[in-house]
């Protein structure tokens, strides 16, 4: 099994190569680059100040042009400024933003902490919630519980994250004001002692923390129920009957492992989820985390950001789903890759 | 006094619509200690309900315990509490399941589900005699390299070695009545024979009795003391072995017998078939359940459920016409 995942890690490399090469590729040919910004920046600027230009117009020289081309490395072809950058970026260089002029791994890391937080939080919060109610919903299937819950979390399911924030916005921060409006920390953070600063994080994070939570609890809980259920009913929980055991103890000692399974094989991918971020919740809690980062440099085409976040979340992609391997084989013994089945 | 004794038993189920039909009605027999009982019938005849419900294992909430009583060992178990009952699973009673490739846990070894009903019973032995009993157990069920067999998973054994660990398991305690539930019936024929042997051979070893539920005619009569016929949730015929399959009275198991091909049979003669369909659980007749297949039919036959006569050879039937129609 290890050959198996040596291979899966040896593989990471072409899906990375390909997968970076694309997006790079497009970058070359959206309108709307860097230059072309600048462009357009310079012929606003000459429009308004246009007595100190003696040449009609904001135009660039061809000299200036080429100058231009070659500082944002669109001088040489696609290919060998791809392996350029690719170069840059093993030895963990991955460029400068050329929207801010700072280093892009500067820019990012700044972000970390805030979606790492929301990330994490979310993570944690979801399994704590949907494995135990899975459980719950499962084991009283058909009950009053099973239904209202099954009912609340369909519904946060159905409406949208940007919905639930900006109704939550207007009801606990504009209509009761109990929470605050937006963002991450208070202005006179530094000032407040140790426990203030956590409440005031947690108050801050209460709202975008329910918009970011309310559609994830379905697809985890009604997997997990789901799940056991189909194991409750198994032959071989009758056999635990028969041997002696209580429900309850059969329960413990057989299903909810078995149950686990597909529930674990779910969390590898769930691991990229951390430095994800909605960039619609981080913008209606005015939150600078990795979403909002990632939106606005698509937007303002601030491309070594844009292949910067592409880079770290790719790798945690392709990483994640090793890591569901690892987890399944961990759990199931019937699963052992790359060998023949029956040896 | 018997070991076992089922009394006017009744299983019902719900139905998708609420209603709550019988799929066993008033069954009753027994099992002498050390005694094997064969109970036959085709398939929805309600054998295996029959079964399930002495140790309460039915599936819930569909089905349950409608009517009888069970008495084990002088012990009404029917009536017992759910952690009398526990006790007595595994331990004086043992089922084994008719398919070994799901009844064992997929995710758990051998030595662990071996384990886990000594650890039921015995909680106080140590851990080493849990295993060298787990040991002794696969090398008496004939599974050979036993020591390396514990640390396996149900899937890397075949059909046959996994219906072996069931019966190691079920033995584990030295029940005193094993409830073999189609044991052969998920296997394929060679292994089938090795397998009758083996718990026939077992069953003399321990001197516990038996109660094996199969459709397998030719197979129970080689097998068991006494035999029960099923039809649509009733016993039709119960008696000594050797005379329901030698001497049977009832209409339904002389067809059983005769529909057997025999050895002797001529190659490609056409198999003997009963006509007609078992009656819906929905519409039940309200004489004998048979009356619509047999071939000697009267109309007394149609209008009320036929007695259970005794006849000379201490052999139970239900038939209003026995005595006539006897061979």
């Amino acid at each position: 099994m290890t050959g198996y995942f040596v291979r899966r890690f040896l593989l990471i490399i072409p899906t990375f190569i390909g997968i970076t090469l694309l997006v790079f590729a497009i970058t070359r040919v959206v309108p709307g680059g860097p230059i072309e910004r600048l462009m357009t920046q310079i012929q606003l600027g000459g429009e308004t100040g246009s007595l100190e230009r003696s040449q009609g117009g904001g135009t660039l020289s061809d000299e200036q042009m080429e100058e231009l081309k070659r500082y944002y490395g669109f001088d040489k072809p696609m290919l060998s400024s791809y392996a350029i950058w690719l170069k840059k970026v093993l030895q963990f260089d991955l460029g400068l933003s050329t929207r801010y002029q700072d280093p892009v791994w500067q820019i990012i890391k700044e972000r970390f902490p805030i979606s790492i937080y929301y990330g994490l939080t979310t993570l944690i919060l979801t399994y704590a919630v949907c494995i135990p109610l899975g459980l719950a919903k499962g084991m009283y299937h058909g009950s009053a519980l099973d239904s209202w819950s099954s009912a609340v979390v369909f519904l946060g399911y159905a409406l949208p994250s940007y919905v639930i924030g900006i109704a939550l916005i207007s009801m606990f921060a504009g209509y009761w004001d109990i929470f605050p409006l937006g963002g991450f920390i208070s202005d006179n953070y530094d000032e407040l002692t140790l426990w203030g600063k956590a409440s005031d994080i947690f108050s801050h994070s209460v709202l975008p923390l329910i918009a970011y939570l309310a559609g994830s609890f379905a697809v985890t809980t009604l997997m997990m129920k789901n799940s056991l259920m189909d194991n409750l009913s198994a032959d071989y929980m009758r056999t635990a009957t028969a041997k002696g055991l209580s429900r309850s103890e059969s329960v413990r000692g057989h299903a909810l492992r078995n149950s686990l399974i597909p529930v674990a094989t779910s969390f590898g991918s769930n691991i990229s989820l951390l430095l994800g971020g909605s960039f619609l919740i981080e913008t209606i809690f005015n939150i600078d985390g990795i979403g909002l980062l990632g939106y606005e440099a698509i937007i303002e085409r601030d491309y070594p950001i844009v292949m910067g976040i592409l880079v770290i979340s790719s790798l945690l992609y392709l990483l994640g789903n090793i890591l569901s391997d690892i987890c399944v084989a961990l759990v199931d013994p019937r699963i052992r890759f790359g060998e023949r089945s029956g040896s | 006094m018997s070991l076992l004794s089922v009394q006017e038993l009744s299983v019902s189920i719900l139905s998708d619509d609420g209603a709550a039909r019988e799929l066993v009605s008033k069954v009753s027999f027994d099992i002498e200690a050390g005694k094997t009982l064969g109970l036959v019938g085709e398939s929805g005849c309600g054998k295996s309900l029959t079964a399930m419900s002495i140790l309460d294992l039915l599936p819930k909430p569909q089905a349950r315990r409608s009517h009888g009583k069970l008495i084990f060992n002088g012990e009404t178990i029917s009536t017992a509490a759910p952690s009398r009952l526990r006790q007595i699973r595994g331990k004086n009673i043992a089922v084994i399941f008719q398919d070994p490739m799901t009844a064992l846990n997929p995710v758990q070894t051998v030595a662990q589900q071996i384990i886990e009903v000594l650890n039921i019973h015995f909680p106080k032995l140590s851990r080493r005699k849990h295993r060298e009993r787990a040991l002794e157990l696969l090398h008496e069920v004939g599974i050979p390299a036993p020591e390396e067999r514990l640390a396996v998973y149900p899937h890397q054994l075949s059909g046959g070695m996994r219906q072996r660990v069931m019966i190691a398991m079920a033995l584990a305690c030295e029940p005193d009545l094993l409830i073999a539930d189609e044991p052969t019936t998920a296997l394929d024929v060679t292994i089938q024979a090795q397998i009758v042997r083996l718990l026939k051979r077992l069953q003399e070893k321990n001197g516990m009795a038996m109660l094996f539920i199969t459709h397998d005619l030719a197979l129970v009569s080689q097998l068991s003391d006494h035999i029960a016929v099923m039809y649509a949730g009733k016993i039709a015929e119960y008696g000594p072995a050797k005379d329901v399959f030698s001497k049977p009275c009832h209409p339904y198991t002389q067809s059983l017998i005769a529909a057997l091909p025999g050895i002797n049979s001529p190659a490609k003669s056409p198999l003997l078939a009963l006509e007609g369909q078992v009656p819906a659980i929905e519409n039940m007749p309200p004489g004998c359940r048979f009356a619509n297949r047999c071939r000697h039919v009267a109309n007394i036959c149609h209008t009320e459920i036929p007695q259970q006569d005794v006849n000379t050879n201490a052999t139970m039937v239900a038939c209003h016409r026995w005595k006539e129609i006897k061979q």
